[in-house]
């Protein structure tokens, strides 16, 4: 019998790290499915959370699909589902379907260099193709991260940005200036301009704010690189998660399906509602 | 008798001059043989506008959109807005003043009068036609209605068909006004609450029966709310999915928000829905009956907020939408109140 | 295979239908229909057409997707979701217009693809749905032919009837309807040259009747590309009142919700639930964070049109209306998409 694409399978938290504190909050959780399954995902792929009695929200993994023993999301505290999720503790369960959306065409980026650019949680999203990156070493080139948040308590993977830095470039910035902060102080776009990735043989892949990625975008034509070069992952309200709910259509294309990757060739094309 | 020629002069100056931003009022309707509401931005628009039986839309509920659009804009223009009323809207836009949800100066007001007349109802017109295609409806001197048809003309007495508010109705001609078409006759209303007749008089048992049959067929598709002019709320309590965020709304406010009613229109949800959407609207509810017409269902709404506009005026004998000046319901208290637990 | 049924004749094949659960037009108020079991004095197809479109029976206003609920085995808390599909029904709507079968084809498309949805089609799979060709316009405003339909077409249906007067010619399109002719084939006897002669000369008259056209339907939706911006749509847009008719009664639109309904707390339990939905109320895309992609009532209508007459026919190369009517004749403010279209084919290139 065909598996009723709309029923969640039972997954138990075995992980809470919390990134962020306070009314920004952001948690990290690691999953493992109760009856021992996993699915297959591609980097950029993301799952339907269900907390039962709340809804459910879409939210991309973030752990690389080369690492089988969990699935990780990170959650940002923003509405009924998220605040239900960041309630929960290790043991309790919750409910997972998918994997969703098209994912990022990693096969084509064989032998390039990649710039990550990401701007507070939007960092997550991203991350699993730079995890994949680091574990594969050699079939990428070049690997570096442009990430920013408002101040330095909203910065997610800290350790592991910090960690980072010992094998590749890792520019860190903040909004505003801090006492103890010796790194970039303005906004990521900026971090971006002032760093100035090289546009051969680079792919560019963002995720942030709307505004954000806006004005990274124009920072990396600034650069040179090519609409094709730079991919980024789009958000926008879904419920059903399978492109037929009609909420997240961005034109003809359903963001849960179609997208939610995007090279800024194909985004440009679509009408600018989202 | 009321004609649109008395007001497009008027209105034509007035948008001459600039001194309206635009005027709301009724066209040619391409789809049927009713009116459609018209937005008149241009004096040469002017002579869109018509004054029939075909009339019935209550026009006030576009002075909300008009609030909302200015809410958005950074330099509102603060110029009035023009709008046509027959009597029951007028009412309306009486009761927005009252709550101060609009300033008098925010309207300008071109009346007219139903006088003996009011508008026609779609389902006691497609009865009499009997098949035939109504496509013009006009009010003849004898106090007939007039029906243009594919085969020649037909006329009916008013009184056959008339809205069934307009058989009820309090307040023929505008009760305010900038400049008014037609004539103030008085009605006088034998029974002002006759419709509710006949559902005072079933049992308990067989009025639950009768809602129950009713609201079964709803199917929560709140056109009743969105074409009534006094739901105005951004954030309706009766519905679980709009919420009036903002950027400083925290996760806590949304995620505590209640859901008082479940989005599915299961009969317990029906009937929370519309009971407590006619309590919120007792003492506020003129009767314009659009909350009727537009449910797609023919669910007999207007009993549920008749029944409050008489309790409003048996209990506490307040009259809705007549004096600008006067309190809403639920805001005030007088000393002769039935009850005295507020004193 | 083509027969005929006499119209005294049809109760009869219903009572012999006894293992389906049988829908038919049933008036409400004068000029509204909507589809009910009803008893053999009200089996007749005398109707123009139904307010809600038979998307009811298929695709209902809402339906539960799985229950959910807490318990305690032995010490352990557990958790335990039940898939619950819709039960064993066969159904059989008499009196489907060949717009809304089409719809329901159209439908059909959203509904399976890249991902089958079990809900629907364990509807769809069971119910069975006998047309009634158009020999006349039922609405004032149909316009099926401008959107590739026509009063007699036949996507859809399991069985077309065409009315010749006192009976019916029968025309079986599908296994199902073969099938559902057998209970009562006594009933039936075969269509001589002149019933198909008749049924034939009514079908191409019907067509003439249609009144509303909706021109150059396949270069609007090419124009379309262009006017995203253009305020047109500020200004068709204005007397919209949100109210979600037009969508609602629209027998292709399938927007939904999908939202948790908890009967208990403590212990947890509760179900999952699926209600229609509607691209015109405001909050239908507003993000969590309070970010709107379509605040706008001009960007409501948009998404409507561009949806209906560009989008779907990007995806699937067919229009996701069916010309039935029901939005223009059923808005409370007159909002014409045929008019807004032809607006759209004068100002677009």
């Amino acid at each position: 019998m065909e598996h009723n694409v709309y029923i969640p399978k039972l997954a138990k938290i075995t992980e809470i790290k919390e990134e962020v504190s306070g009314a920004r909050a952001i948690k990290t959780f690691r999953t493992v499915f109760t009856n021992g399954t996993r699915f297959e995902y591609r980097c950029g792929q993301c799952a339907m959370l269900s907390v039962f009695g709340k809804g459910e929200a879409m939210i991309s993994i973030s752990s690389s699909p080369l690492v089988k023993d969990y699935l990780q999301f990170s959650i940002l505290k923003m509405g009924r589902v998220t605040s239900a999720l960041h309630e929960l503790e290790v043991g309790d369960l919750i409910g997972i379907r998918g994997p969703y959306g098209n994912g990022f065409p990693i096969e084509n980026w064989k032998g390039k260099n990649i710039v990550f650019i990401g701007g507070g949680i939007g960092l997550a999203p991203i991350w699993s193709v730079l995890q994949t990156g680091l574990l594969k070493k050699k079939d990428y080139g070049k690997l570096a991260l442009i990430y920013g948040a408002r101040t330095s308590k909203d910065l997610v993977f800290k350790e592991e940005c910090e960690e980072l830095k010992n094998i590749m470039d890792v520019f860190l910035s903040i909004d505003v200036a801090e006492p103890e902060w010796k790194e970039f102080v303005g906004f990521v776009p900026q971090n971006v301009l002032d760093k100035k990735p090289s546009s051969s043989t680079t792919i560019a892949v963002t995720c942030g704010p709307p505004i954000m990625i806006k004005f990274v975008i124009k920072a990396l034509k600034d650069l040179h690189f090519a609409d094709e070069q730079i991919f980024t992952t789009v958000e926008n309200k879904m419920k059903c998660g399978i492109g037929k709910c009609g909420r997240c259509n961005i034109g003809p294309h359903y963001v849960c399906k179609d997208g939610p990757v995007y090279s800024w060739a194909e985004l440009k094309e679509l009408p600018q509602e989202y | 008798m009321a004609r649109i020629e008395d007001l497009k002069e008027e209105a034509r100056k007035l948008l001459r001059e600039g001194k309206l931003k635009y005027i709301i009022g009724y066209a040619m309707g391409s789809n049927g043989w009713m009116a459609n509401p018209v937005f008149i931005k241009k004096p040469e628009e002017v002579d869109k506008l018509i004054w029939d039986p075909t009339c019935v839309h209550n026009l006030t509920r576009f002075l909300v959109d008009e609030k909302r659009r200015k809410a958005k804009e950074k330099q509102p223009d603060t110029r009035p807005v023009g709008i046509i009323v027959k009597g029951c809207d007028s009412r309306a836009i009486v009761v927005l003043l009252q709550e101060k949800f609009i300033n008098r100066n925010d309207v300008y007001i071109l009346g007219v009068s139903c006088e003996k007349a009011g508008v026609v109802d779609d389902h006691k017109l497609v009865k009499k036609l009997k098949g035939k295609k109504p496509k013009k409806i006009e009010l003849g001197d004898k106090g007939q209605f007039i029906i243009s048809t594919d085969e020649g003309k037909i006329e009916f007495p008013v009184g056959e068909l008339l809205a069934e508010r307009c058989l009820e109705c309090k307040a023929n001609f505008p009760v305010i006004y900038d400049v008014l078409s037609g004539e103030k006759i008085k009605k006088t209303l034998e029974k002002p609450f006759g419709s509710l007749e006949k559902i005072e008089a079933l049992s308990a048992e067989e009025r639950w029966n009768f809602w129950k049959a009713e609201l079964d067929k709803c199917i929560r598709c709140y056109a009743c709310r969105s074409v009534c002019p006094m739901c105005y709320c951004d954030e309706c309590v009766i519905d679980s999915i709009n919420m009036a965020v903002t950027a400083d709304t925290s996760a806590e406010e949304k995620a505590q928000k209640i859901k008082w009613v479940q989005r599915s229109p299961e009969a317990s949800e029906n009937f929370v829905y519309h009971l407590v959407r006619a309590i919120h609207l007792g003492g506020r509810c003129i009767d314009c009956g659009e909350c009727e017409r537009a449910c797609p269902l023919d669910i007999p709404l207007r009993f549920l907020n008749k029944k409050l506009e008489k309790e409003a005026q048996e209990l506490f004998g307040y009259e809705v939408g007549f004096d600008p000046a006067q309190p809403s319901l639920i805001s005030c208290f007088k000393d002769d109140d039935p009850e005295d637990f507020i004193r | 295979m083509e027969k005929i049924l006499t119209k005294k004749a049809l109760p009869q094949w219903v009572k012999t239908l006894t293992s389906y659960k049988v829908y038919f037009p049933k008036k409400d108020q004068e000029n509204r229909w909507n589809y009910l079991e009803v008893g053999a004095e009200d089996m007749n197809l005398d109707f123009l057409n139904t307010t809600l479109p038979p998307k009811k029976l298929l695709f209902p206003q809402n339906e539960v997707f799985l229950e959910f609920f807490e318990s305690t085995d032995g010490n352990q808390e557990t958790l335990e979701v039940k898939e619950i599909l819709p039960g064993e029904e066969p159904t059989v709507i008499f009196g489907v217009r060949p717009c809304d079968a089409r719809a329901a084809w159209l439908l059909d498309k959203v509904f399976s693809g890249d991902f089958t949805d079990p809900y629907y089609w364990k509807r769809r799979n069971q119910t069975i749905l006998v047309g009634l060709g158009c020999d006349t316009p039922p609405w004032e405003n149909c316009f099926c032919l401008s959107v590739e339909g026509s009063p007699y077409s036949e996507e859809g249906l399991d069985i077309l009837l065409t009315d010749l007067g006192n009976r019916y010619l029968v025309k079986s399109l599908t296994e199902n309807g073969a099938k559902l002719i057998q209970p009562g084939k006594a009933l039936f006897q075969e269509a001589n040259p002149e019933d198909q002669k008749k049924a034939k000369t009514i079908q191409a008259e019907s067509v003439k009747k249609i009144k509303r056209q909706l021109k150059n339907a396949r270069g609007i939706s090419a124009k379309l590309k262009g006017m995203f911006d253009s305020n047109i749509w500020d200004e068709e847009s204005m007397s919209c009142i949100r109210c979600g008719i037009c969508t609602y009664l629209c027998p292709s639109c399938h927007c939904f919700d999908i939202n948790d309904e908890v009967d208990s707390t403590s212990p947890l339990e509760g179900k999952r639930v699926r209600t229609w939905d509607t691209c015109q109320f405001p909050d239908f895309t507003m993000h969590s964070s309070g970010h709107n992609p379509r605040p706008e009532k001009a960007s409501r209508l948009r998404q409507r049109l561009f949806h209906k007459f560009r989008y779907f026919v990007e995806n699937y190369d067919k229009f996701q209306c069916v010309g039935c009517g029901r939005c223009i004749s059923l808005c409370p403010v007159g909002i014409d998409i045929i008019k807004v279209l032809d607006k759209v084919n004068e100002h677009g290139t």
